[in-house]
């Protein structure tokens, strides 16, 4: 006999309501056969059984809730007994992955995100400074390693001079090697006081060539023994940025679309980088086994703001999970009614059935999940939103024109999907709209893919597709892959990863009709643009009255990051390039 | 066009690990490689064959050595052809078995040069001949390093060797002088002295193996000092010459002296580079960094969202085992896990005789780092089984945070230090304490003691080794 959890259903879903029950006990079912269809935050899934055999007892029904790993059939397993446990569910297909995890995983219970780390955070910050040297030590800058072999180069620019202030990073010299020119960065904030080379001169790997009055302690230099050990520092930092890329938080966050991103950032606190091939030392490493390390990681618990209570701080899975259900009861706690009005209490209602008949229903999964971010995007995003008005007359003769050629192909030529490719061009050429905002560490993170969501209506109410990587498609791709994911989203289908890493958004509500409308940015995003229903205006043009196609827009904006001019100009450059897709051909 | 979910470019201890888990995990998975079969210079033309000559080395050592305690040999009689045809077959057997495993896993082994034409395409130059273009939606980028080289040495003669040419014995030469102190330069001088060569070595810097502890250094360099022609430290090469039946080679030491000595070989072994060039990374969004070493995220993704890197080619340290756990993350990844690269210790193993190992934190590194720590030490001269195998020329240490008693590292040097530190690399990992390692029974007699015996004398409780904890 076998019982079949409900397995691991995504990112911080414990439980998830079932929408139906696909089986009844006696009947006969496969392996990865689905026996449940259950209802997330994000999605309707299919929950594939983790065995062969005949259903014995089924433990929940339509419209039950259950939490991930508890139990919901029992399966007395035919044949080959010997195969007993989850460990051969490996060979599901590859999309599937992400939703079912094994069995063994079942014990995790998901979590949100450390939203409340500010007081912690600070704690810490104000620990790691007490231990750094005093202000205004002469720091003696040395020329860093520049490279495998390279023992001098050329100076050929100082970059900054006596008496000025310099930041931590700022490039001081400009140096050229055999391989490359590359800026030499400052170790520390502070004074310059001294400047020992010249434009021109060589300079050799550790010579001095600065001296700078420090208003901040070099990084790496932790301790009291610190100042004594200034020389061979600069050697220590040239490592450092050697190993970047492994070591340093920095690309990590760059490069991360996922929502677990955020956290993964912050668990590598001041990484430092490698010597001797080891991994880079961490201020204060959390004691914590890899598997520890990886359970938390995977319900998002920050490893590093974890207690230990072993021997030694040693980290415990126990304590990974205590942690996790202290944050869920902080949230709580901290209110905001379930996200439905951030910081706001509720207020009491009327008894509506004084005045006539009412029903009362709960809210489905998916409005609630939908109330909670706008609600929260109302509340932290500073919203402007921009309208406009393009001449799409030739772009929509064009979509007829192309439209069947497309439907051969599978998809269908809207105005949507043009405007998927126009937007990830318009990303490309406005950084500060392919963004986002980190307010806890005051950051801009730019992102280097471009992902557009598509807002659909669909009869479980909204979802947000996203199309990835659409400076590397056609339009036609785009086409098929968005008439693919509608279909998906009105049946139900859409996969978690379907629904991440968006940069932007558009909604479109033209095929309903109205004017303008103001969209509400989609957080983590910054901006989303709205289209309305095109209509023909007289609009004049070479001196007469021409009949146009004229469609609105409205681009709403997270005021935070974007500047209200940036707004207009990046709504002008929309508009332009759906007035003549030439420019588009040219810049995207 | 053939289509395959991911396809793994390199076929090394990254690539074919990352492969054949892809491969585990359901995924259709393309490998492609430069040799017959998956391997890489690991299994060709690195750690593999190098150790089966370092065990032939041990041996002939060991033969030698057991004369003092009354057993001994006649001098060896060194049959290279025979030699070199075991250690291929060593790596014959090895890499004929990862073809086998490839294909029972339905890897796609595709024997040939891959050149990426976009972010989801890649074309392979076949070495049976012909090309093939593949789409695909993940790559894994694990094409590895190449041994790097001073241009100005680098002379065109069949007496300069490099690691590659230095495994294929092409002869034991008389005199060998050996450019570069690091692992692979002291793995081969040791090797080929054992054979019968006179080994002498040039060194950059101030001391053999640079970035490792002094502490452990020194019974390796004692030993290499006195089996060793020569050890000349602070001393660089400024040329080489070919000669009628030799190599001339001026060098240079601290002073700017210059001396000219003459070698039947000289090997550089100065270090390895990252492979990039040639990939056709250009066409995709993959960016690498000033020293060439592909960027990539905890994940191992580089900036090029459907390809990841792992091994030598994704950063330092490039080794082996590195590049396996790598590849495995860059995996799990690729499945929709949450995995991260956060090693806490990478174990460094240098093959000589005796070994030197370390993993997590270094005493050089710490201090260097103005990172406080304490350190324990077992010297192996107080170890029994040291004793009985007549080498008490080793020792164990442990690198404590004073504050927690957590061990953050571990270095030993002695024979069979190598398999020795995976024990210290699991006490990181665990975030163990030293008194976890005194606390857990080793057995006797055998050297894993020393580890035990390290952490009782941080406490002042060695039973072997009466040294009273002060303060």
């Amino acid at each position: 006999m076998k019982s079949v959890t409900l397995p691991e259903v995504g990112e911080n879903i414990e439980k998830a309501e079932v929408v139906s029950v696909l089986v009844s006990e006696g009947d006969q079912i496969e392996e990865d056969q689905p026996i449940l269809e259950i209802e997330t935050d994000k999605a309707t899934l299919e929950v594939p059984s983790s065995a062969s055999g005949t259903v014995v007892k089924l433990y929940v029904k339509q419209g039950d809730e259950v939490e991930v790993g508890q139990t919901v059939a029992d399966v007395e397993e035919s044949g080959n007994a010997a195969s007993d446990k989850g460990e051969e569910k490996s060979e599901k297909d590859d999309d599937e992955k992400s939703e079912k995890k094994s069995d063994e995983k079942s014990e995790k219970k998901s979590d949100e995100k450390s939203e409340k780390k500010s007081d912690e955070k600070s704690e810490k910050k104000s620990d790691e400074k007490k231990s750094k040297p005093q202000y205004g030590d002469v720091f003696h800058y040395e020329l860093p390693e520049l490279g495998e072999n390279i023992e001098e180069a050329e100076v050929v620019g100082v970059l900054v001079e006596v008496g000025d202030r310099v930041e931590k990073e700022q490039p001081l010299l400009e140096i050229e090697t055999d391989k490359a020119t590359i800026e030499a960065p400052s170790t520390v904030a502070g004074v310059v006081k001294e400047i020992l080379v010249k434009k021109g001169e060589k300079a050799k790997v550790g010579q001095l060539v600065m001296k700078i009055e420090t208003s901040e302690a070099p990084e790496e230099e932790a301790s009291e023994e610190a100042t004594a050990e200034k020389k061979s520092e600069p050697t220590a930092s040239g490592t450092e940025k050697k190993s970047e890329p492994t070591a340093s938080g920095k690309e990590e966050k760059k490069s991360e679309p996922t929502a677990s991103g955020k956290e993964e950032k912050k668990s590598e606190p001041t990484a430092k980088g490698f010597e001797d091939g080891q991994p880079p030392i961490q201020e204060k490493p959390a004691p914590a086994a890899p598997s520890v390390r990886r359970l938390a990681r995977e319900i998002g618990v920050d490893i590093n703001r974890v207690e230990g209570s072993g021997p030694g701080g040693r980290i415990s899975m126990d304590d990974v999970k205590a942690h996790s259900k202290r944050m869920n009861e902080g949230r709580v706690e901290s209110g905001g009614g379930g996200g439905l009005a951030y910081g706001i209490e509720p207020v009491e209602l009327p008894d509506f059935s004084k005045f006539g008949e009412i029903e009362r229903t709960k809210m489905p999964t998916i409005r609630k999940r939908t109330a909670e971010r706008l609600s929260y995007a109302w509340a932290t995003i500073p919203h402007v939103t921009q309208h406009d008005k393009a001449d799409t007359t030739e772009l929509e003769r064009a979509r007829k024109q192309f439209g069947d050629a497309v439907k051969e192909r599978g998809g269908k030529l809207t105005l949507t999907a043009l405007l998927v490719k126009i937007l990830g061009a318009a990303l490309k050429e406005f950084p500060q709209f392919n963004a986002s905002v980190d307010m806890a560490e005051r950051a801009i993170i730019y992102k280097k893919y471009y992902n557009v969501g598509v807002a659909a209506d669909t009869p479980k109410g909204l979802l947000v597709p996203v199309l990835k990587n659409v400076h590397r498609k056609s339009v036609v791709e785009i086409a098929v892959e968005l008439t693919e994911l509608s279909k998906k989203a009105r049946d139900g289908k859409l996969g978690l990863d379907e629904m991440q890493g968006s940069c932007m958004s558009i909604s479109n509500l033209g095929g309903l009709g109205g004017t303008y409308f103001t969209p509400v940015v989609n957080p983590p995003e910054v901006a989303i643009l709205g289209v309305s229903r095109g209509a023909y205006e007289p609009v004049f043009i070479d001196g007469e009255f021409e009949a146009r196609l004229m469609t609105p827009l409205s681009l709403s904006y997270d005021h935070r990051v974007i500047d209200g001019a940036d707004a207009v100009r990046f709504l002008r450059w929309i508009v332009e390039a759906m007035e003549n897709p030439f420019k588009l051909a040219l810049e995207a | 066009m053939s289509k395959t979910n991911l396809v793994v470019v390199g076929a090394g201890p990254g690539g074919y690990v990352a492969a054949f888990l892809a491969a585990d995990l359901g995924m259709d998975v393309t490998l492609v490689g430069k040799d017959e079969n998956p391997g890489g210079v690991c299994l060709y033309r690195g750690c593999i064959p190098s150790k089966a000559l370092l065990h032939v080395a041990k041996l002939i050592n060991e033969s030698r050595e057991s004369a003092e305690w009354g057993v001994e040999f006649s001098e060896p009689t060194i049959d290279l052809d025979k030699l070199r045809s075991w250690k291929n077959s060593v790596v014959e057997k090895l890499t004929g078995g990862l073809g086998q495993l490839a294909k029972a896993r339905n890897v796609r082994y595709i024997r040939g040069t891959a050149t990426f034409l976009s972010s989801t395409t890649l074309k392979v130059a076949k070495h049976e001949g012909g090309e093939e273009e593949l789409s695909f939606d993940k790559a894994i980028l694990a094409t590895g390093s190449v041994i790097a080289k001073i241009p100005s040495l680098d002379i065109a003669s069949d007496r300069l060797l490099d690691s590659t040419t230095a495994l294929d014995l092409p002869a034991i030469p008389k005199r060998l002088l050996v450019i570069g102190g690091g692992y692979i330069g002291l793995e081969l001088g040791s090797a080929y002295r054992a054979l019968g060569a006179k080994v002498s070595v040039v060194e950059m810097t101030s001391g053999l193996l640079p970035g490792a502890d002094r502490d452990l250094v020194t019974h390796l360099a004692k030993r290499i000092k006195a089996s060793f022609e020569e050890v000349m430290l602070e001393t660089k090469v400024v040329a080489l010459e070919e000669k009628k039946n030799a190599l001339a080679v001026t060098i240079e030491d601290k002073k700017g002296e210059k001396t000219t000595k003459e070698y039947d070989n000289v090997l550089m072994s100065i270090g390895r580079k990252p492979t990039t060039e040639g990939l056709g990374l250009e066409k995709t969004d993959v960016e690498t960094d000033e020293r060439g070493w592909v960027k990539v995220d905890a994940q191992r993704r580089t900036t090029d969202a459907n390809i990841y890197a792992i091994g030598d080619v994704a950063g330092e340290p490039m080794l082996a085992h590195k590049a396996s756990h790598e590849g495995k993350v860059a995996v799990e990844a690729i499945a929709g896990e949450k995995a991260v690269y956060e090693p806490r210790a990478i174990p460094a193993v240098v093959f000589t005789d005796p070994e030197l190992a370390w993993a997590g934190l270094s005493e050089t590194e710490a201090k260097k780092r103005g990172v406080k720590v304490e350190v324990a030490k077992f010297p192996w001269a107080a170890s029994g089984r040291a004793t009985t195998l007549g080498r008490s020329d080793g020792v164990t240490k442990l690198v404590i945070d004073p504050e927690t008693e957590r061990v953050l590292g571990v270095g030993v040097c002695g024979p069979g230090a190598g398999e020795l530190i995976a024990e210290g690399a699991l006490a990181i990992e665990m975030a163990a304490t030293v008194e976890d390692l005194k606390m857990t029974i080793h057995p006797h007699p055998t050297l894993s003691e020393t580890v035990m015996e390290a952490a009782d004398a941080f406490f002042g409780q060695s039973a072997h080794y009466f040294r009273p904890k002060r303060k």
